[in-house]
């Protein structure tokens, strides 16, 4: 390869990252009320998980994308909830009241939403319950190709540190539960199936699923 | 001469009963040991409320040997620790880090045996179905069990309360001396249980004013009846407070009380409708009709001048519901105080339908009205007493502890046996850490500190989330670990660093 090649190599790899840098917009989902006033003391300690008070800080994403699981088709290791309906996690209600969640449980749990195709995942946001204060333990969020998520599966957010689950020991800090949602940075993830494990949480030993969105794109 | 509709009719159950002492104990005997056996089980399983862990811990302070010092601000009398101390030591237990949930909580279920047994004293003064009635109730129905299964003072409560009508009565309209010294020991242990008693005192006045105006007047009781009731509460009540005398000042303390309990009364977060009670005492709607036949059939009466005793109660409840659901301040165990008088006129109301009902489809309709709540009120105790006791759907279980909290002593032990702790130093940082001085009890080395406080070094860290960022540096590279204290509150552990999960 000559000099001229090389540059013009690098030339295309910079202006192409330039370009995907101007195409970056700050993500967009509209948020519920918020029901439950958390502490109002800020958190600065480096090791737990802020609640959110105010606007979170833009989180940037590709133009153009959508919430994919918006609507989509939800199944669940259990088929028949305590409460509500599994469609509920996909119908774009985040309120916090009561005919908002579906309570699937107890002890270890998963839903999983079909987004109908293979699709580009930059950001996932997960509400499962936010009228009090309240921590879930041993999320893990999981994306993969195979419905039966046995082969192929990326896992994308784990604080399951001690490994209950038996999917892994996770290195994602546990949070509490706000009207913003847990926000997870996909990095771009392929995958047609995004599945959520829990285990009960600090008030009870069901699992909630408000709402999940999944913003991306179909592949190429 | 009266006609047959208007006839009055005498409260006529129950006479063999009556003529026999024997058979009326053993029946009200084998509802308190049903009472007992429907109380015991699983008595330890349910997660001890914020509640309870204070009167735990003042309990365990009077098992070390401490005496009773009176707190105006929201700690009620000595009637519950006083009774708990000798069912601990029964127990064989000596301190607070060995008292257990069940120790404790066998003081109101054995309270609230007595008070089925109480029932029983009352049959001369209600007559025999409508004790029954009132007994059963008692037994099964979800608010008693509940509460006799609680280590606060509800239970007491409800039981002096009760023996308050029954031996004031007898003192009033028998004139006995005897019976005026239990009137007044009744109303010094409700006093000695919650200051709240004032509003029973006035109610109970009331009633018995109204009872004595309704005519055929009653003979105003002796002028020595009157001293040894008030002489007697008088006597019991400086000995409760001032712990048999070492503590004086809680005299004037008792009287401090009344501007917090003016101040509380307002709600300070326990707000709730007037309706509260009504709601909570009975979701189906079954207790209250049955109840208004016994209202209607207490009026009857005392209009007929067949007995005054139910038109009592009936004035009785009226106050007591009124003021109960006028004062904002509103928790579901006190219903437990309206729940006495609705049950007295449930078992009017079978009675009266029993007595006016005559033949075989009469009979058939008062026993469907007694089995009717009792059944559904058996069904809602196996609910809520014993299904989901903690949970927060649970109308009972107010700001409960929640069940996740069970898992951090084992945690803490735990994670101090991988750190070759013996005894590890916990620091817990937070505003409102009840119910966590009972949870750490067995644990000696453990401090409390307001989340402005500086707690120093210490092997663990427990804080309110809000805490969490004053505590700096000693809390870096800890990795938080969160437990749920209270639907609304969660906690969070911070193990040493080197420990990994």
């Amino acid at each position: 390869m000559n000099k001229f090649s090389v540059s013009l190599a690098v030339f295309a790899m910079l202006t192409a990252d330039a370009a995907q840098a101007d195409d970056l917009v700050p993500l967009r989902t509209e948020l519920p009320k918020p029901v439950f006033i958390g502490t109002p003391v800020p958190f600065k300690v480096s090791n737990l998980e802020p609640p959110l008070k105010g606007k979170r800080p833009d989180f940037m994403v590709p133009a153009g994308i959508t919430n994919l699981a918006l609507n989509k088709t939800v199944t669940s290791s259990t088929p028949d909830p305590i409460t509500g309906t599994l469609d509920l996690v996909t119908d774009g209600d985040k309120a916090g009241d009561e005919g908002s969640f579906v309570e699937v449980g107890p002890g270890k749990q998963w839903v999983q939403i079909d987004l109908g195709k293979e699709a580009d995942i930059f950001a996932i946001l997960v509400w499962h319950y936010h009228s009090q204060e309240r921590v879930y333990f041993d999320v893990v969020a999981q994306v993969s190709d195979d419905a039966a998520f046995i082969k192929d599966v990326t896992t994308i957010f784990n604080n399951d540190a001690a490994n209950e689950l038996g999917l892994g020991p996770g290195k994602d800090l546990d949070y509490i539960e706000t009207y913003q949602g847990k926000l997870i940075d996909t990095k771009g993830v392929k995958g047609r199936y995004v599945r959520f494990y829990s285990k009960g949480n600090t008030t009870n030993k069901l699992n909630h699923y408000i709402e999940v969105e999944v913003w991306g794109k179909p592949a190429a | 001469m009266q006609n047959e509709e208007t006839k009055p009719v005498p409260p006529a159950t129950g006479r063999r009963f009556h003529s026999s002492l024997i058979g009326r104990w053993a029946v009200f005997v084998a509802l308190a040991l049903i009472a007992l056996a429907v109380r015991l089980p699983l008595l330890g399983e349910r997660p001890m409320h914020t509640d309870e862990a204070v009167n735990g811990y003042i309990a365990g302070e009077l098992l070390a040997g401490e005496s009773f010092h009176y707190d105006p601000q929201d700690r009620h009398g000595p009637v519950l620790y006083l009774l708990a101390k000798p069912v601990a030591r029964l127990c064989g237990t000596r301190d607070f880090a060995a008292l257990t949930e069940t120790q404790l909580r066998l003081t109101p279920v054995i309270v609230g045996g007595v008070t089925v047994l109480l029932f029983g004293a009352g049959v001369e003064i209600f007559g025999f179905i409508p004790c029954l009635i009132a007994a059963l109730l008692f037994v099964v129905a979800p608010l008693p069990v509940y509460y006799s299964r609680y280590f606060i003072h509800e239970t007491l409560f409800v039981a002096a309360t009760l023996g308050l009508m029954l031996s004031g009565w007898r003192a009033l309209k028998g004139n006995s001396v005897r019976a005026a010294a239990v009137a007044g020991l009744c109303a010094a242990l409700l006093l000695g249980c919650k200051e709240t008693s004032v509003i029973h005192f006035f109610a109970l006045a009331v009633a018995v004013a109204a009872a004595f105006l309704v005519k055929p007047r009653e003979k105003l009781p002796s002028f020595n009846v009157l001293v040894v009731a008030l002489g007697v509460f008088i006597v019991t009540g400086v000995l409760l407070f001032t712990s048999f005398g070492q503590n004086w000042r809680a005299l004037s303390d008792l009287c401090r009380a009344v501007s917090h309990l003016a101040a509380r009364a307002s709600g300070e977060g326990h707000q709730k409708p007037f309706s509260y009670y009504f709601a909570l005492l009975d979701p189906t709607s079954i207790f209250f009709p049955v109840a208004g036949v016994g209202v209607y059939a207490a009026v009857y009466d005392a209009g007929a001048g067949v007995r005054k005793t139910g038109l009592v109660l009936v004035i009785y409840a009226l106050a007591i519901f009124l003021i109960y659901s006028a004062i904002p301040y509103k928790t579901p165990w006190l219903a437990l105080n309206l729940w006495l008088p609705l049950v007295l006129l449930c078992g009017l109301g079978i009675e009266g339908i029993w007595a006016r009902l005559k033949g075989v489809k009469g009979r058939w309709i008062a026993a469907i009205a007694a089995a009717v709540p009792l059944a559904v009120a058996a069904q809602q105790t196996k609910a809520l007493a014993f299904e989901r006791p903690a949970s927060e759907k649970n109308p009972l279980a107010y700001a409960h502890t929640v069940e996740d909290l069970l898992r951090l002593p084992p945690r803490l032990e735990q994670l101090a046996k991988e750190e070759n702790l013996a005894q590890p130093l916990i620091a817990v940082v937070a505003a409102d850490p009840w119910p966590l001085p009972w949870y750490l009890r067995k644990f000696p080395r453990v401090g409390f500190w307001q989340p402005d406080q500086d707690p120093g070094a210490a092997d663990f860290y427990i804080t309110s989330p809000g805490a969490a960022e004053r505590l700096g540096d000693k809390l870096k590279d800890r990795r938080p670990e969160f437990f749920g204290a209270r639907p609304e509150v969660v906690i969070i552990l911070w193990p040493p660093k080197e420990t990994t999960p």
